[in-house]
């Protein structure tokens, strides 16, 4: 062992060549809040990387303790120098440092290694795994791909979310918001949609890239375990900047994510990457931007907020078969204040998009989870990703329900009711507690085309509300044993023909005759 | 303001205006303005912006013992003909923890041709495979 450190030692020594040429430098006039002024380097361009020259004035000892290279990340220049921030600890950061310039932009590694890891903003392990052998770095900002290279989404990603899958599908190569107050839901359904990729075939299944921004590390520790839990890992990368990270890198772990996403889809892969979320680094890039003492705007946010979340969303993308047939899905989080949507950053991260699903406080006080305002959440692109088995069973559903939250409005305030509205109010009722789904049990396309059919077709109209849940699970586990071949057949044709809805039609009744106390407790 | 009116006159001056006159315009104009009680305030911005200037053509030449000064220079020489310096203009600082070699600093250009450099390098690579 020790021989080999030796040898190894005197192999570098033997090939070694000094360092030719000149570096180009500055010095540290101030530091303070993780933003540093640099006097000199007056090459340096926007986004360049610079190095923290610690060893200078120490012995070559304290030299080899000081930790590893530090960088910084030029975001500002200026007349008479420039201003970067620190990409790492500040406190090793002194006034009078040189720095030197890299002439390097940011990347961040990225690779099969990266599958299934825990990593930083910028791409570091952070799982005590080990470092990564062999991997592409892919530049943190980069330009998106123009019209020429993409072309219409149509391939949908299943999210396993009756609701969403039904009435706000998702396509792959969409983006769409995920808007909500604290607390109602928002990272679940990012995370059921991860843990959902597992029912795909492994040649189609997209690869995950969880973004968690300003995020507690509990939170993204019960994730990971999570994910770990339902087998998910496997397919996922997790690209961690905690609230504890300097503001820096929760500015920049987005555009790390989309970065490492990209390698996936330029090899003509499917990606769907989350990022949770993109208020907590909107109030990143404020923070850094008023340290570089850039001229605050609205709510105090620099002129450039708009195109901080719109640069980094356009880099979402369906690629055309020339550039391989890749996709990059984003499912970016913003959070909302008492349900305000129409504030700056959420109006913002609306009008980029191609649709929001909003998640509203009291639905999810009522117990209807997930909860989703089916009113207000809209899908721009995903319906032409949707299957033509959902469509057919989902197409009126936004509307019952539509009309059921009228109705029961109304209700309140009428004493009798006539036939048709109370059979339209129990209707709606049923179909709001099947769209219902606890977290971290994302159901199957074809399975959710079964309930649905079932649904559309008054299937739980006898069945007691508090059962309809019940029902919902025992006729999903009666369809699985007893038709797995119709199932499959939705599943791989994408359509109910006529003749599986018959098949369809007999496994409902047969299931009625089965369970028959469920279908008698009015 | 003062941070300013220290730059407008440095500027001035760097532009090869004489001290002199330039100095009377700006007492006239502050004046004019009532605003003579910044005059102190931007002497002190003026000449942190000189010792700025000077710091920045400060060339040094860092070595380990001042016996290496000599060598050093003369090993230096190519790169303070770039740079437009002469050697009797290179300021020498002795560093012991250079170990043995040279380190050239100055005009926004680093040349570490230095024994610890070197050996943090060598280290580096060691640790890093």
């Amino acid at each position: 062992m020790e021989q080999s450190i030796v040898q190894k030692i005197i192999n570098e020594i033997e090939r070694y060549t000094p360092k030719a040429g000149v570096e180009h430098v500055g010095k540290i006039t101030s530091v303070g809040d993780g933003v540093v002024a640099i006097d000199g380097l007056s090459r340096a361009v926007m986004g360049e990387i610079v190095e923290f020259e610690e060893t200078a004035g120490k012995t070559l000892a304290k030299g080899m303790d000081s930790g590893g290279a530090l960088y910084g990340l030029i975001l500002n220049l200026e007349e008479d120098g420039v201003r970067a921030t620190i990409l790492g600890d500040s406190a090793r950061v002194h006034e009078g440092m040189t720095v030197k310039s890299t002439g390097r932009i940011l990347s961040v590694p990225s690779g099969d290694e990266l599958l299934g890891r825990v990593v930083s903003a910028l791409g570091e392990p952070l799982d005590g795994k080990g470092p990564f052998a062999k991997t592409t770095m892919m530049p943190v900002e980069r330009e998106s791909y123009g019209v020429i290279d993409r072309k219409m989404v149509s391939v949908p990603l299943q999210t396993g979310i009756k609701a969403i899958d039904s009435m706000i599908p998702i396509g792959r190569g969409q983006r769409e918001l995920i808007i909500g107050d604290r607390s109602t839901g928002k990272t679940t359904i990012a995370i059921d949609a991860i843990i959902n990729q597992k029912n795909e075939p492994a040649d189609k299944r997209p690869i995950c890239i969880y973004v968690a921004i300003g995020q507690k590390e509990s939170k993204t520790a019960r994730i990971v375990a999570q994910l770990t839990e339902a087998g998910a890992m496997p397919y996922t990368i997790i690209v961690d900047a905690p609230a504890s990270a300097p503001a820096s890198l929760q500015f920049l772990a987005p555009y790390a994510g989309v970065a490492i996403g990209e390698y996936f889809m330029d090899k003509g892969r499917d990606v769907l990457v989350i990022y949770d979320d993109l208020s907590k680094q909107a109030t990143a890039y404020r923070q850094l931007s008023l340290l570089l003492r850039r001229p605050p705007g609205r709510e105090a946010y620099p002129g450039d907020i708009f195109y901080l979340h719109s640069r980094l969303l356009e880099r979402s993308a369906c690629l055309s078969e020339e550039k391989g047939g890749g996709s990059l899905t984003a499912l970016p989080i913003i959070e909302t204040q008492d349900g305000d949507v129409a504030s700056y950053i959420p109006t913002n991260v609306i009008s980029i998009t191609d649709g929001q699903i909003f998640l509203d406080s009291s639905l999810f006080n009522k117990g209807i989870r997930p909860a989703i305002d089916v009113g207000i959440s809209v899908s721009r692109v995903g319906s032409s990703a949707q299957t033509k088995a959902m469509k057919s069973v989902a197409g009126t559903l936004r509307l019952v329900l539509a009309q059921f939250r009228e109705l029961e409005a109304f209700m309140q305030f009428a004493q009798d009711l006539d036939k048709t509205t109370a059979e339209r109010i129990e209707s709606g009722r049923r179909m709001v507690e099947v769209l219902k789904q606890k977290n971290g049990s994302p159901i199957p396309m074809e399975k959710q085309v079964a309930v649905l059919y079932a649904a559309d077709k008054k299937f739980f109209a006898d069945v007691a509300i508090k059962n309809v849940s019940k029902t919902e699970t025992a006729l999903v586990e009666f369809l699985d044993g007893q038709y797995s071949k119709e199932l499959a057949e939705i599943k791989k044709t994408g359509a109910v023909s006529d003749g599986l809805k018959a098949k369809l039609n007999r496994a409902l009744e047969e299931f009625r005759l089965a369970h028959k106390e469920l279908f008698t407790d009015k | 303001m003062d941070k300013a009116y220290a730059k407008a006159l440095w500027n001035i001056l760097e532009g090869g205006a004489k001290p002199k006159g330039a100095l009377n315009t700006l007492h006239e104009s502050l004046k004019a303005r009532g605003r003579l009680g910044l005059l102190p305030k931007i002497a002190r911005a003026f000449a942190l912006i000189a010792a700025r200037a000077e710091a920045k053509n400060v060339v040094v030449l860092k070595v380990a013992r001042k016996s290496d000064s000599r060598r050093a220079l003369n090993e230096a020489g190519e790169l303070l003909k770039d740079a437009g310096v002469r050697p009797s203009d290179v300021k020498i600082d002795i560093q012991e923890n250079l170990i043995g070699g040279w380190r050239l600093e100055g005009r926004e250009r680093l040349h570490d041709a230095s024994h610890k450099a070197q050996l943090m390098d060598i280290y580096e690579r060691v640790s890093e495979g």
